[in-house]
């Protein structure tokens, strides 16, 4: 992004019910053009935003993480650079060079980074902190050649790096990809040494640019997408199995398809993160039953949930995935070396992202790394192992019910189910997961920023509850997530989501059986607004009221609950705190 | 108009975007109230970017008007 044009994107209005997005950037240098380049990275990410950015005192980069610490931001993006570590590892000082101020400069810097670390880390118990360390290269002040890379040099980046790998355990601490910004930002062409030396911005326009795009879109966080639809001739392997047969597809270096073991393999990676994986492919089902029992494949066929073959449309095969998974196509990608069959799908589902397998191993880089950036995730969460499992049997589980949202009691006995509610901070990171993403069960639709979320959990009176579930067809893993305000005899209800796979299962019913006994409530008030796609929340009210709820305060006392709920038959737990 | 001379008003119109488009060419350091030293150093850099010019910081004082700069990025060659 030029400069001219980060000035117009925040010179542009902001729409009169636009939401507040308060950014803390910290810094020690002069934030100027960072902060406008920041500015219109957000304003673009978040067109029904009004961004405010704030940053702090000139040269005292601790002290305005103290500041934001204390401010109401919703994100805090801190850039450290070495002259922030030291000032004599910067240009607008000159503190020292000499041997002996190196040794001085190393030690300091231990303690200068041990104190940042613990900053770090307070703030993020609060508000999501997205952290960027030295970018700029070091200054000629130590005595080895420049290709030369001598001990203290190295001890310097090594106290940064061990900063770092402590500070990205952390879930609510981001760090910024240094691999990402050497590709985006070549390192020479990053410092303005006039521009530092007179305003204390040390930056380029163009490093300026690329460190604020980074920053952006870190501090968005965006969702990623939850299921993968592939291809498999010439895509999961090179090679037509219906041509060449089941041993003769390949996926090796020797017969030059290796990227096509690397596919597999990033396959597995994104399954072992809780991405759901699916197969769509003109084949015969037989053949292609053969070659998924093939032992040097990469990925194992559980991991992949619908396999699809036939020889209609390919739109038709993702519509069963779609349907199957129960997820829209704008949370999906499919891979395929056809482009033909890409647009097919996408005329049909223009929402889905669509990605061409490459012809070449050229290209295989970007498409790993732009899938990466679509599915990629800050933290991977228990329920993310069992996403493919939990799908193949909440499936299965309507198979079994027949697609009936009311099953009867009996079969609900049979499943042996069990419902696990906890209010234990554990779970706080899946909690949050599901109040963002989900949309079915979800009582109003509102989203919560991280720091409004962590706000909510830890303020008076608020309390966050979550459930589990299992049954005889497998665990489904933390499913619910309320945010509830005990309030004299009744009880508010301010967030509740479910997983829709989840369905079916009367849970809903034994939240609320659970609340009213939890709390020994004679009414709940749940805060209900209708949405696009909530109308499972409007069901469920409707069978609970005897009648459609209203947008706004719904209240359902203890008495027509006992009197209008079905059977609950789950085992009840509740976890210890 | 030249397309440098579309650029310089461009240039500062994204800089000054309270300031309407009649009032550029008459915009000064004395008239115009935003125009402080981290406006200037944002004019410049916009400058350096879309006029392909080097203004070095020795030179910021001289350009405390439009038509200042205008004439400073003239004698640069940047303009008609």
């Amino acid at each position: 992004m030029k400069l001219i044009e980060a000035l117009q994107i925040v010179g542009r209005p902001t729409p009169d019910d636009a939401v507040e997005l308060e950014v803390s950037l910290v810094c020690g240098c002069t934030p100027l053009h960072l902060e406008t380049f920041l500015t219109a990275e957000l304003r673009e990410r978040h067109p029904q935003a009004r961004v405010h950015l704030s940053s702090g005192l000139f040269d005292d980069l601790i002290g305005n993480l103290d500041r934001a610490d204390q401010s109401s931001a919703d994100a805090v993006a801190v850039v450290v650079e070495w002259a922030d570590i030291d000032p004599r590892l910067g240009l607008r000082r000159a503190g020292g060079w000499r041997m002996g101020d190196l040794t001085d400069i190393v030690d300091l810097s231990e303690v200068y980074l041990a104190q940042l670390g613990s900053a770090l880390t307070r703030i993020a118990q609060s508000k999501p902190v997205i952290c960027c360390l030295p970018t700029l290269a070091l200054p000629p002040l130590f005595p080895q050649r420049p290709d030369q890379s001598g001990a203290q040099e190295l001890q310097l980046h090594n106290n940064v790096a061990s900063l770092a790998a402590e500070l990205g355990k952390q879930a609510s601490i981001r760090i910024c990809s240094a691999q990402v910004l050497d590709e985006l930002s070549p390192l020479l062409a990053r410092r303005d040494v006039p521009m530092e030396l007179s305003t204390g911005f040390p930056y380029s326009l163009t490093h300026a640019s690329a460190l604020a795009r980074q920053l952006a879109v870190l501090i968005g966080n965006p969702v990623p997408l939850k299921g993968l639809i592939t291809d498999l001739d010439d895509t999961l392997w090179a090679g037509t199995l219906g041509e060449v047969g089941v041993e003769n597809v390949t996926w090796d270096l020797d017969s030059r398809s290796q990227r096509h073991a690397l596919y597999q393999q990033f396959l597995a990676s994104l399954a072992s993160t809780g991405t759901l994986l699916a197969v769509a492919s003109k084949n015969d089902a037989g053949v292609v039953a053969q070659a998924f029992k093939r032992a040097d494949l990469l990925l194992s066929k559980d991991a992949m949930f619908p396999v699809v073959v036939h020889w209609g449309p390919k739109s038709s095969s993702v519509r069963h995935i779609l349907e199957t998974w129960n997820i829209g196509p704008e949370a999906v990608a499919l891979v395929d070396d056809s482009q033909t069959e890409i647009a097919e799908v996408q005329s049909r589902f223009p929402d889905i992202q669509g990605l061409r397998f490459p012809t070449d191993d050229a290209e295989l880089w970007s498409l790993l790394r732009r899938l990466r950036g679509l599915f990629g995730k800050s933290t991977a969460t228990v329920e993310d192992a069992l996403r493919a499992a939990s799908v193949r049997s909440a499936s299965e589980f309507r198979e079994f019910t027949q697609g009936s949202k009311s099953p009867s009691d009996d079969f609900l006995a049979r499943a042996e189910g069990t419902v696990e509610f906890s209010s234990s901070p554990a779970h706080k990171l899946r909690a949050f997961d599901l109040l963002n993403k989900t949309n079915q069960f979800n009582l109003n639709g509102d989203r919560i920023g991280e720091a409004a979320f962590n706000d909510a959990v830890r303020g008076p009176g608020t309390e966050l509850i979550t459930a589990s579930y299992q049954d005889r067809y497998g665990p489904l893993g933390t499913i619910v997530a309320l945010l509830v305000r005990p309030d004299g005899t009744a009880l508010a209800i301010d967030a509740w989501v479910m997983s829709c796979r989840a369905f079916s299962r009367r849970i809903e019913y034994h939240c609320l059986q659970y609340l009213f006994e939890r709390f020994d409530a004679t009414e709940i008030v749940v805060h209900y607004r209708s949405t696009d796609r909530n109308g499972p929340v409007s069901e469920f009210l409707e069978a609970v009221l005897a009648a459609a709820p209203s947008n706004g305060p719904v209240r359902i006392t203890a008495e027509c609950f006992h009197e209008r709920a079905p059977g609950l038959v789950h085992h009840v737990l509740e976890a210890e705190q | 108009m030249t397309e440098p001379d579309i650029a310089l008003r461009r240039c500062f119109q994204a800089t000054f975007p309270e300031l309407p488009a009649e009032a550029i060419e008459t915009a000064s350091v004395d008239t115009v109230e935003a125009w402080d030293s981290l406006r200037m150093v944002t004019l410049m850099s916009v400058l350096e970017e879309e006029l392909d010019v080097q203004i070095p910081p020795e030179d910021l004082p001289e350009l405390r008007s439009f038509a200042a700069v205008r004439e400073y990025l003239t004698q640069k060659g940047r303009l008609s």
